[in-house]
């Protein structure tokens, strides 16, 4: 039998195209790799461990397609029809799914933490039992589990939205609420009201937390320190009602009417009132 | 006359593409897609319930993106397919290249009338998109005017270039397709690689990812080598960067242009070498 060289042709035209897209992609992976860091630094869900959840969900397609907002809230209609019925796993699962298709809006990070902490440990209350019937010690490890769930979540949050102040508040909430825990919750809330961007009532839950864990003196400091920095034109900021405070620690820390804080001049005439 | 005896003519070529692009256009298929799309687009303002995340503005261009390159996919793999197969099964590809026609002229004159035409696809489909958004911002400013201080929120150049650059990754995509195509043999299975190549050029990034975690160094070898062979179509996805942070850079915009224009030219080029090879 004579060996015909032409029946080789697909193999070595198969082996030419081979080479050819190996060679042309290791010769643009230099005009490639910065771009695409570029891109991926703004993208934090072009990651492996954001996909690998939403992949096999049959939600491959949508996000290939570049339905990644619409996809994800179809299936936060989903996880709030699975949330009706109480179902914790299913929530819990659902929950996760959302934020691994779109891990860019807050609300998703917000709303399902909130399930997580507060919706669930009182479905497994109801489900043991309810609550004449489960002792305290259940429900307080109920409310632990859920908020170390919960407060696991919300940091996978901040791998997404690094130093997020909205993401730190919500922690320390889950820490106030849920766990009682004052002092990591006076901690995380001073680490929100640091970030620009943070909300006014930051600051004053973590002086009033101080005042609470017996730490008057050093909320007076505190306080004393925070509000020449209140804008007194911003309603949200409440810069009355935090001299009104600096005025009760003044009195409970007996601080001598010479060394009592005095606001600058430009605060509002009602903030100067004790 | 043998081929070998005729320069390379463009306007072969470009007469080639005439024709391919005049083609498309009468396709149902691509006045139905292209129906679909700017239908999706049109309505993304009646979407708005569904919204949870992001602000409206965003969503409404999320969405547009998303009917731009889900049924732009669609029309680039099903168009390229149909008209370079009803050439060869009409005969007409016979009759073209019993002429002193290179074979290059052919298969590039097939990518510029579908590029063209996937060009008019993404023009419609990118003006109304920023049609819409113009007009609902005009909306929205004049009932938050204190959320728009400082003008429009939108920046429609940057629109304007991500759908540029989509059109680049269709004309890569397009060019993949003719690869298949040069050497399939039915126009069905060159449509289902076409879409499985697509996927895996949206998912190459993760092997990549994934190829440092592998223990098997031979498997590692063989998933990085999967990360060189197939474009990296991630890489067109600007549009999440719109309306954030100093949105999409020029630099980085080119530099995925560049990489775009280089695989059109490798990919067509491979594929006018397998065509070569082939027997009609």
């Amino acid at each position: 039998m004579r060996f015909n060289p032409a029946a080789l042709r697909p193999f070595r035209t198969g082996a030419v195209v081979t080479l050819g897209l190996f060679a042309a992609g290791v010769a643009l992976r230099p005009l490639e790799a910065p771009a695409w860091e570029s891109i991926r630094a703004g993208q934090p869900a072009l990651r492996l461990e954001s996909l690998k959840d939403a992949l096999g969900q049959g939600v491959t397609v949508g996000l290939l397609g570049g339905f990644r907002a619409i996809v994800a809230d179809l299936f936060w209609i989903r996880t709030n029809t699975i949330w009706e019925d109480n179902d914790l796993p299913g929530t819990q699962t659902s929950i996760k799914l959302v934020t691994a298709i779109d891990p860019r809006p807050h609300y998703f990070w917000l709303n399902g933490s909130r399930m997580i902490a507060y919706d669930m440990p009182n479905w497994r209350i109801d489900k043991a039992g309810g609550y004449d019937a489960v002792p305290e010690a259940v429900k307080r490890r109920f409310d632990e589990e859920q908020s170390a769930v919960a407060i696991r979540y919300l940091e996978n949050a901040l791998e997404y939205h690094p130093e997020d102040p909205i993401l730190v508040l919500e922690i320390a909430n889950v820490h106030l609420n849920r766990l009682k825990d004052h002092e990591t919750a006076a901690a995380l809330y001073l680490k929100a009201s640091q970030h620009p961007e943070a909300p006014f009532y930051a600051a004053r839950i973590h002086a009033e937390l101080l005042r609470k864990l017996g730490r008057n003196a050093e909320a007076y400091a505190f306080l004393k320190k925070l509000h020449p920095t209140l804008p007194t034109e911003d309603l949200g900021a409440q810069a009355d009602v935090v001299l009104g405070r600096i005025r009760e620690l003044e009195e409970e820390l007996h601080v001598p009417a010479a060394e009592r804080f005095q606001p600058r001049p430009a605060a509002s005439p009602a903030a100067v009132a004790p | 006359m043998s081929v070998a005896s005729v320069p390379f003519s463009f306007s072969r070529l470009s007469l080639i593409a005439g024709n391919t692009f005049l083609e498309a256009v009468r396709q149902k298929l691509f006045n139905f897609l292209l129906l679909l799309a700017v239908g999706l687009v049109a309505s993304a303002q009646f979407f708005r319930e569904f919204n949870f995340g992001s602000s409206e503005l965003k969503f409404i261009a999320d969405f547009g993106f998303g009917a731009l390159i889900f049924f732009g996919s669609a029309l680039t793999i099903a168009t390229t397919a149909q008209l370079f197969f009803s050439e060869i099964e009409n005969r007409t590809a016979l009759t073209l290249l019993a002429k002193p026609l290179w074979r290059a002229e052919f298969v590039f004159g097939k990518f510029l009338g579908v590029f063209a035409v996937i060009g008019v696809f993404c023009a419609l489909t990118i003006g109304l998109m920023m049609a819409l958004l113009w007009h609902r911002e005009g909306q929205l400013m004049e009932m938050r005017p204190e959320d728009f201080a400082n003008g429009r929120l939108i920046a429609y150049g940057d629109l304007l270039v991500v759908g540029v650059l989509q059109w680049l990754k269709f004309g890569v995509l397009t060019a993949i397709v003719l690869l298949i195509a040069s050497f399939s043999n039915t126009n069905l299975f060159t449509v289902v690689t076409g879409f499985f190549v697509l996927v895996i050029c949206h998912l190459q990034y993760l092997a990549r990812d994934a190829w440092g975690n592998v223990d098997n160094p031979l498997v590692g070898l063989v998933v990085r080598a999967l990360g060189f062979i197939f474009p990296n179509f991630q890489l067109f996805n600007l549009a999440d960067q719109v309306g954030q942070g100093a949105g999409v850079s020029p630099v980085v915009a080119l530099q995925v242009a560049g990489y775009a224009v280089a695989y059109i030219a490798v990919i067509g080029g491979l594929a006018v070498y397998s065509f070569r090879n082939r027997e009609i």
